[in-house]
């Protein structure tokens, strides 16, 4: 009878010994939360991430929060509760997605933000943002240029909720505010989709047929924008400026069917956000909250160069 | 009469339930109460004019033939992940053009460099400067709203005085933001913080 007890004890101690062994060789598992893979940008900045995250020899899992807080709170506890060990983040809401982190940073989970900003300096391990601002100066400048400094415009900014759609427009407006010369006749939200972005401006050309630019807070908009001045005989006419560096569109600024774009580098944050990820596991904890990354402006005489980078 | 009163009471709930708000409006709604003015002010006139920090243009054009990782490494400010870089330079010379963007100065090497007044706007000269860390302020639209604050007392204030005093043929002293990029080639273009007739 002793002997079983024993054998039983033995047993159960080498099983757990098993267990844990297995837990000290399993990879640290990295989750990326995108705010959306309905957007070829978003399926970039995913993909790239979770493909980083594995040649660092960790496990990476894509979830979509469809641009859906809701469904990117479900997200977060799913992934907490499967016991992820790391977030590559890319927000649906500056204010709305903090409690997120928070519930990730109480389960001692790092998050770190890319692409979008979110409203806490407490919340995010760190976020590896592009400096959207900054780019569209560049782009504003380009804008009053090609504008001789006067004319009538519209505005189809992203999503109302999302700090970089303020951040471009913030940028934009510092530079063409100072020109006496210009008027917006719409600000408009077009939610960086192409479609909404085409009706938005086919709506606002009943009212306003006589413009001379549209301002677009993303390529999207942009190519939507261009779709729906082509639709109405005023491609040729009205110039359209975008932001984001896609292909279509610096194409198509190659031609000189639009003026200029912001050149974003959504491989090189999440790079960086998987390094950062890296660095953490090895014991790093000092991580700078915000780290800007350059928009380089795409305009006729440069977009082959960056055509050819790709 | 009661159908008079009815409608005026259906027209108040109407013109009360509805509130319009300018999208932008809604953006500023959360900006902080910081005196941006006042920094910029403190920043400009006893930072960036007293500091004496401005490289040489012809100096640093040189270098940046010999190395130029060391060059932006030495001279440069990058806040974050980029392939450009803000230089603080000076430069002295003789202006061959007042142009509507601003001056044309041949340097004594021969150097044309081009001195932009009038777009004066961005994080050039904030970054130029190298005054500000990112970690002074909370929130990119902080630090944001500095360089705004920074660069209209430069455009709007300080410059246009400076450049009133100066015609072409006059020697001149000039200290700038200048932006370069190791991935391609700008223009030799400052963006002045001072100007001085020699």
């Amino acid at each position: 009878m002793k002997i079983k007890a024993l054998v039983t004890l033995f047993l159960i101690v080498l099983f757990c010994t098993g267990c844990q062994k297995e837990k000290d060789t399993e990879k640290p598992k990295v989750a990326v939360v995108i705010s959306t893979l309905n957007n070829p940008w978003f399926v970039v900045l995913a993909e790239s991430a979770a493909e980083n995250a594995r040649t660092l020899g960790y496990e990476a899992k894509i979830f979509d929060s469809q641009n859906n807080p809701a469904v990117e709170s479900d997200n977060f506890e799913n992934l907490i509760s499967s016991g992820f060990d790391a977030i590559l983040f890319n927000p649906t809401d500056a204010d709305g997605s903090v409690s997120n982190i928070l519930k990730a940073k109480e389960a001692g989970v790092p998050v770190f933000c890319m692409d979008r900003e979110v409203n806490s300096n407490e919340a995010a391990t760190s976020q590896v943002l592009s400096d959207n601002y900054s780019g569209c100066v560049e782009l504003g400048i380009e804008f009053v240029k090609a504008l001789n400094e006067k004319g009538k415009y519209v505005e189809i900014i992203g999503l109302v909720g999302d700090n970089n759609t303020w951040a471009r427009s913030g940028g934009f407006h510092s530079v063409v505010d100072k020109f006496p010369g210009f008027e917006m006749v719409a600000q408009q939200s077009g939610d960086f989709d192409r479609n909404k972005a085409m009706e938005v401006l086919e709506t606002i050309m009943q009212a306003h047929p006589d413009i001379d630019a549209v301002f677009c807070g993303n390529d999207a908009m942009a190519l939507g924008a261009y779709q729906a001045l082509q639709s109405a005989g005023k491609a040729d006419k009205v110039k359209v400026f975008g932001f984001d560096g896609a292909d279509e569109v610096i194409e198509k600024i190659a031609e000189g069917k639009i003026v200029a774009t912001g050149m974003q580098y959504p491989k090189v944050m999440a790079e960086t956000a998987a390094k950062y990820a890296d660095e953490y596991f090895k014991g790093k904890r000092d991580f700078p909250q915000r780290v800007p990354v350059e928009v380089e402006l795409v305009v006729k005489e440069n977009a082959k160069r960056f055509l050819n980078d790709k | 009469m009661k159908n008079i009163v009815l409608i005026i009471l259906i027209a108040i709930l109407a013109y009360n339930s509805v509130y319009f708000e300018k999208l932008s409006e809604l953006a500023d709604s959360g900006t902080s109460e910081f005196n941006f003015g006042a920094y910029a002010d403190s920043l400009y006139n006893q930072g960036i004019l007293k500091n004496d920090e401005a490289v040489n243009l012809e100096v640093l054009l040189n270098e940046l033939k010999t190395d130029k990782d060391l060059a932006f490494k030495n001279y440069g400010n990058r806040l974050g992940i980029g392939s450009s870089a803000f230089f603080m330079t000076k430069i002295e010379g003789e202006v061959i053009a007042k142009t509507e963007l601003g001056l044309k100065v041949r340097t004594p090497s021969k150097q044309v460099v081009e001195v932009d007044t009038k777009f004066i706007f961005g994080n050039a000269i904030r970054d130029a400067s190298q005054l500000v860390q990112l970690t002074d302020f909370k929130t990119n639209a902080e630090f944001n709203a500095l360089s705004e604050a920074l660069n209209q007392i430069i455009r709007e204030k300080e410059i246009p005085v400076q450049l009133e005093k100066i015609n072409q043929g006059d020697h001149v002293s000039v200290t700038g933001a200048l932006k370069l990029s190791k991935n391609q080639e700008l223009p030799i273009q400052l963006l002045p913080v001072k100007l001085k007739r020699q």
